[in-house]
């Protein structure tokens, strides 16, 4: 399948796997796809959120098993049934999230769990644990020492000290997900020069990027994975960016929503004028109008939750101004629920719902001062409210005093709109309203939407899946490393178009 | 390479690690130097030292539960158990031996439960710990109905003021505590699993670490200090007390938090804990020397500790 | 899956059972309450002392004072806190207060010390929990010692006794036959019910301990709601003060001491989760009858006062286990 092997490699790869398929319920992850990693080769894996990335090399490590597929060892079929296998053929993960303990210092770190042992039981070989950690740290040519405690480094250099771990188990293929995600341009520098130490080594890596300039200035081969499939490989002299993302776009539509656009938009509600925070978004813009829904796109980790936790007032802002109603806004979460703002969350477990209480007492609980203006909760009026919101979002519940923990994806979400429309929102900011809800009730949600937006509210939506900002918004902005690099109008938004502002491309 | 390597040895073996703690300490002895003349006299400094020896027995051991983010609230109580089976085991007649055996058994025993309703049963620390308060200092009264036991083999209250090359012995204890604390916190793979299931539980299980056996070690090492502690108490006492233990866990705790230890993360440093229980030894005489009453000098740790957590708060902002 | 997704008509008796079943309070108040019964029966079979118009009022005012302790404390733990501190900040405020009614002999006075005592300390909890963002089992065992020395501090080791009858028939005198503590208890079960139920405050205590993160995303003053829970806290604390110092008529400095415990093992054993979110006022009452009832069995079988604090721990472990299992998966 894969033609292409970079020049001068040995003829078998390393480890490669085969018509791999892999299903959750209600999706399909991955199929047929088919990735080969060649010793001393960085495999760039590209793709739009969703394609199947992640789920690709969570298979390579053994934290997922494949429902059905190949797993090749040095050419030679091999089991592969979790990450005890991934360890034994060396494969080894740096993850965006660091397995590191920061009161430790670097070298108790690389070797967490596999401390060399001394003469007395339980005794660590200090002399030894520090010479072998140095031994690796020098290898990748970092000027990190081995007793610095982890929590003084900055992430670069925490980095290097999860690859160094990598390396002392032997490791030889590494998966490395955007690792310059969080890195300034200088350390980025370092790190690839790390990787082409490492390539040097004879090291294989399956590198995931968003990032167009370090795919071709790194990569030795490109693969492009869309919707869960196989969609190519290209060696980089043969390929420029727009062919890239012209493979990573066009995914296929799994849904059939469609809105009246708005035409006339109403008066300003909200507007981040020059909004830097400590969050890390720097140099806000933005408008949101009535009547229209607003796309807030870009890759995952590209700020966009940060811009809503900041209309919301739960994250401070540094700089810049917000104007809300024509009046500055800078307050808490409490303030914006009386000024009228909502925001559903991406997760509606931890920050949207509180899963031991009723639909009702969940339903209610934005609106409780407003409903109960002098203090006094009468229990009847709030399930009244309930159960007309219930009705009116079709939540399937048995009965306002369900708890929420007990519903489906879906219908919890239709929880967390209840909250806000009961507290009289008007602007309602949506954070990946469909994450993890099927598909059904994903055209529900839509619907909600749109129908907030003709009763004159406001919304801004956060989607990770492009369909969703093409086929809902009546405009979008496109966030790129916390900033907002680009405005697409209803006339400009292809998934071409977003996904070129979205990866460092023109 | 070498010298890269020491470069860095350097740094962190000299570097300041809790500025706090030193400027209190130094404040403390500045002002009880100046206001009162006794204190500076050898024969108070030895007292200094002599009480804090036990207060550094419990502290050590804090140290270790507090960076698993946990918490022993039921040392003082446990203590107290301590000192009645070894003031009960003396006047039975038992040979001194028996007693320190019987004392630290009780210790152990109370520390294991701790641990096993801590990691096995998933309990928060504080809850278990208060339960086994509860049982500890109950048990302690049951005893003799509240009453001390005075009657003791004369080697017990003779072990307290036995100097050895000129200096006390339970200040010999300390130092041996400490080295052995030290020992497993820096030198063992114990050591690592404790940090590491305060600093990143999730990694220390990756690893495949065992974070019941860490935890149950850690309680049952606080049980067995607190045995040692106990027995050093009852022969400073001169007698096996229900009662007059209770609480000495707010010191300990006081005394970590003081030494720049924080209840989060397992950020920790174990010597930092020995300067914390200096201070308080410090304090404690001091006020004792003005003429201040014991309730005076308890607000008093809480207020230097409340200084302690301020300041622990400032650093951990951003 | 797609299935449930779609709004379906609901079986009318499902919803009727489940609401009845909501409405008193859910399985667990069942159970407490065959509890209290078994107790009661055993207890009148095992004694003849037991069923006497004293013992049971007996009971019912010792009920009241750890109830009035642990009703503030259960607003606490339904937020997902603790407070340790109960006990001393009743000590404290009952020797201050004690104090000013033997300097002043005025009543009111003596309400006013002891309850704003009781919630300034309460305050300063609530304090050290938000604004410092120290844990809350630390900062109020921590608060425990200062207030306790402060309490030997104010009192010298001496101790107050001999208040005026007036003032003693809070926690001694009778209306109607039944102690005057019992009416208070009633009084404060009831307000206490209303907060929770029927008050907006009383249903964000309850949002606040079931996700801490969701309610402030709900726009819930997360803060402010803790340092008014942590004040009502330490003002029930200083209430109880009174009714102690009106029926043991002395104040000394470790009255507060061995309250604590049991005041929380009352909490927990009347099904209010130590992970926030569940339980009730109604319940603390009924944990506190339990408990009451435990050690009031233990007196009149003649088990010595000294195992009260084992037994106490005993059970407190054992609550703590239930909810555990109870409400954790």
């Amino acid at each position: 399948m894969q033609l292409n092997a970079p020049p001068g490699t040995p003829a078998v790869p390393l480890v490669s796997l085969k018509g791999v398929e892999k299903s959750f319920p209600g999706v399909k992850a991955l199929s047929d796809v088919s990735i080969d990693l060649y010793a001393g080769e960085v495999h760039m894996i590209m793709g739009e959120n969703g394609a199947g990335k992640s789920t690709l090399m969570k298979i390579l490590c053994g934290a997922y098993t494949a429902d059905a597929g190949e797993f090749h060892y040095k050419g030679v079929p091999e089991q592969m049934r979790g990450p005890r296998d991934a360890r034994r053929f060396g494969i080894s993960v740096i993850f965006q999230e660091f397995s590191l303990v920061p009161h430790l210092d670097v070298a108790q770190n690389i070797f967490l769990g596999r401390e060399p042992k001394g003469r007395l039981p339980g005794q660590i070989d200090r002399a030894c644990l520090y010479r072998e950690a140095q031994r690796y740290l020098d290898m990748l040519g970092c000027d990190i020492g081995a007793r610095t405690q982890v929590h003084k480094l900055r992430v670069a250099e925490q980095q290097m000290v999860e690859i160094a771990k990598a390396l002392s188990q032997d490791a030889r293929v590494l998966v490395l997900d955007e690792p310059t995600s969080a890195l300034s341009d200088r350390e980025t520098e370092q790190l690839f020069g790390v990787i082409r130490t490492l390539q040097t080594e004879g090291v294989a890596m399956a590198y995931i990027s968003h990032r167009m300039g370090e795919v071709f200035e790194l990569g030795d081969r490109i693969t492009v994975l869309r919707d869960g499939k196989y969609i190519g490989t290209k060696l980089p002299f043969e390929t420029n960016p727009d062919d890239i993302v012209r493979m990573m776009v066009g995914r296929s539509v799994d849904m059939s929503y469609a809105r009246n656009f708005c035409e006339t938009p109403g008066e300003t509600i909200i507007e981040m004028k020059n909004v830097s925070a400590p969050n890390g978004i720097t140099d806000i813009n933005l408008v949101v109008r009535r009547g229209e829904i607003v796309g807030l796109s870009g890759l995952v980790g590209s700020g966009r939750t940060e811009v809503a936790r900041t209309l919301f007032g739960a994250d401070p802002i540094s700089s810049g101004e917000i104007l809300y109603g024509g009046k500055p806004f800078r307050g808490t979460p409490t303030m914006a629920r009386d000024g009228g703002i909502a925001l559903i969350p991406e997760s509606r477990k931890t920050q949207g719902l509180a899963l031991i209480r009723s639909v009702r007492d969940n339903m209610v609980v934005s609106g409780l001062g407003r409903m109960f203006p002098k203090g006094w909760f009468q229990p009847s009026r709030a399930t009244a409210a309930a159960t007309s919101l219930i009705e009116r979002l079709r939540v399937a519940t048995p009965s306002p005093f369900r708890r929420v923990g007990n519903l489906s994806g879906g219908n919890q979400q239709k929880v967390v709109i209840g909250k806000w429309l009961n507290a009289g929102s008007q602007l309602f900011i949506f954070d990946e309203p469909t994450r993890g809800i099927d598909v059904g009730a994903k055209s529900e949600i839509f619907a909600l939407i749109d129908g907030l937006v003709k009763q004159g509210n406001a919304v801004l939506m956060i989607s990770s899946e492009l369909p969703e900002i093409i086929n809902v918004c009546d405009r979008a902005y496109v966030m790129k490393d916390k900033r907002v690099v680009g405005e697409l109008s209803r006339g400009q938004l292809t998934q071409e178009n977003v996904m070129r502002l979205a990866v460092h491309h023109g | 390479m070498a010298d890269v390597s020491l470069a860095h040895r350097a740094t962190s073996r000299f570097e300041i690690r809790a500025p706090g703690i030193w400027i209190i300490l130094a404040a403390l002895l500045l002002v009880f130097a100046t206001t009162t003349p006794r204190f500076l006299s050898a024969a108070n400094l030895t007292n200094i030292g002599l009480q804090s020896s036990i207060l550094l027995l419990l502290a050590l051991p804090m140290t270790l539960v507090i960076l698993t983010e946990g918490l022993d609230l039921s040392m003082g109580a446990l203590m107290a158990l301590v000192s009645m089976i070894v003031g009960l085991t003396s006047a039975a007649g038992y040979p001194v031996p028996v007693s320190i055996a019987a004392g630290l058994m009780v210790g152990l025993a109370g520390g294991i439960l701790n641990g096993l309703l801590v990691a096995k049963l998933d309990m928060p620390p504080f809850v278990a710990t208060l339960g086994t308060l509860g049982m500890a200092q109950g048990l302690a009264v049951v005893l003799t109905d509240g009453q001390s036991v005075v009657d003791l083999a004369d080697a017990i209250p003779a072990i307290f003021s036995v100097a050895v090359f000129g200096v006390p012995l339970p200040i010999w204890l300390s130092v041996a505590a400490y080295s052995v604390t030290h020992y497993i916190l820096y030198h063992t793979q114990f050591g690592v699993s404790i940090f590491a299931i305060g600093g990143n539980r999730d990694a220390w299980k990756l690893s495949g670490g065992n974070v019941d056996r860490c935890l149950i070690g850690v309680y049952a090492f606080a049980g067995v200090m607190v045995g040692i502690a106990g027995f050093l108490f009852t022969s400073r006492m001169s007698a096996g007390h229900p009662t007059a233990s209770l609480g000495m866990e707010f010191d300990a705790m006081a005394a970590v938090a003081l030494g720049g230890t924080s209840f989060e993360k397992g950020n920790g440093w174990l010597f930092g804990t020995v300067l914390g229980v200096l201070a308080i030894g410090v304090l404690r005489n001091g006020l004792n020397l003005l003429g201040f009453p014991s309730s005076v000098q308890v607000v008093s740790v809480g207020v230097l500790v409340l200084i302690a957590l301020f300041i622990d708060g400032l650093r951990s902002k951003p | 899956m797609t299935e449930t997704s779609i709004g379906k008509t609901v079986p009318g008796a499902r919803l009727s059972a489940a609401s009845l079943l909501e409405k008193i309070g859910g399985l667990d108040l069942i159970i407490r309450l065959f509890v209290v019964a078994a107790l009661c029966l055993a207890l009148t079979f095992a004694t003849p002392k037991f069923l006497t118009e004293g013992n049971v009022l007996n009971v019912l005012r010792q009920t009241a004072l750890l109830f009035l302790i642990a009703s503030g404390l259960t607003l606490v733990i339904l937020t997902g806190g603790i407070d340790l501190s109960v006990g001393a900040n009743l000590g404290l405020s009952g020797c201050l207060a004690a104090l000013a009614l033997k300097a002043t002999g005025s009543v009111a006075l003596t309400f006013l010390v002891a309850i704003s005592a009781g919630a300034a300390g309460g305050l300063a909890n609530g304090l050290l929990v938000t604004a410092m963002r120290v844990p809350p089992f630390i900062a109020t065992y921590g608060m425990l010692w200062v207030l306790l020395g402060l309490t030997y501090w104010v009192m010298g080791g001496d101790s107050v006794h001999g208040f005026p009858p007036n003032f003693r028939i809070l926690g001694s005198g009778y209306v109607l036959g039944i102690p005057v503590p019992v009416y208070l208890m009633f009084v404060f079960l009831a307000i206490g019910g209303l907060f929770l139920s029927r008050t907006r405050w009383g249903q964000e205590v309850y949002a606040i301990g079931a996700n801490p993160e969701a309610a402030r995303l709900s726009g819930i003053p997360v803060q402010s709601r803790l340092i008014l829970v942590y004040t009502l806290s330490g003002a029930m604390a200083g209430l109880a003060a009174l009714v102690f110092l009106a029926r043991v008529n002395s104040a000394e400095g470790d009255i507060g001491e061995t309250l604590t415990l049991p005041a929380i093992t009352a909490v927990l054993i009347g099904g209010t989760s130590l992970f926030g979110g569940i339980g009730t006022v109604g319940g603390t009452f009924i944990g506190a009858l339990i408990l009451t009832l435990v050690i009031n069995g233990m007196n009149l079988l003649s088990v010595h006062t000294n195992w009260q604090p084992f037994v106490t721990g005993v059970i407190v472990i054992i609550a703590v286990l239930v909810d555990r299992l109870s409400h954790q998966k």
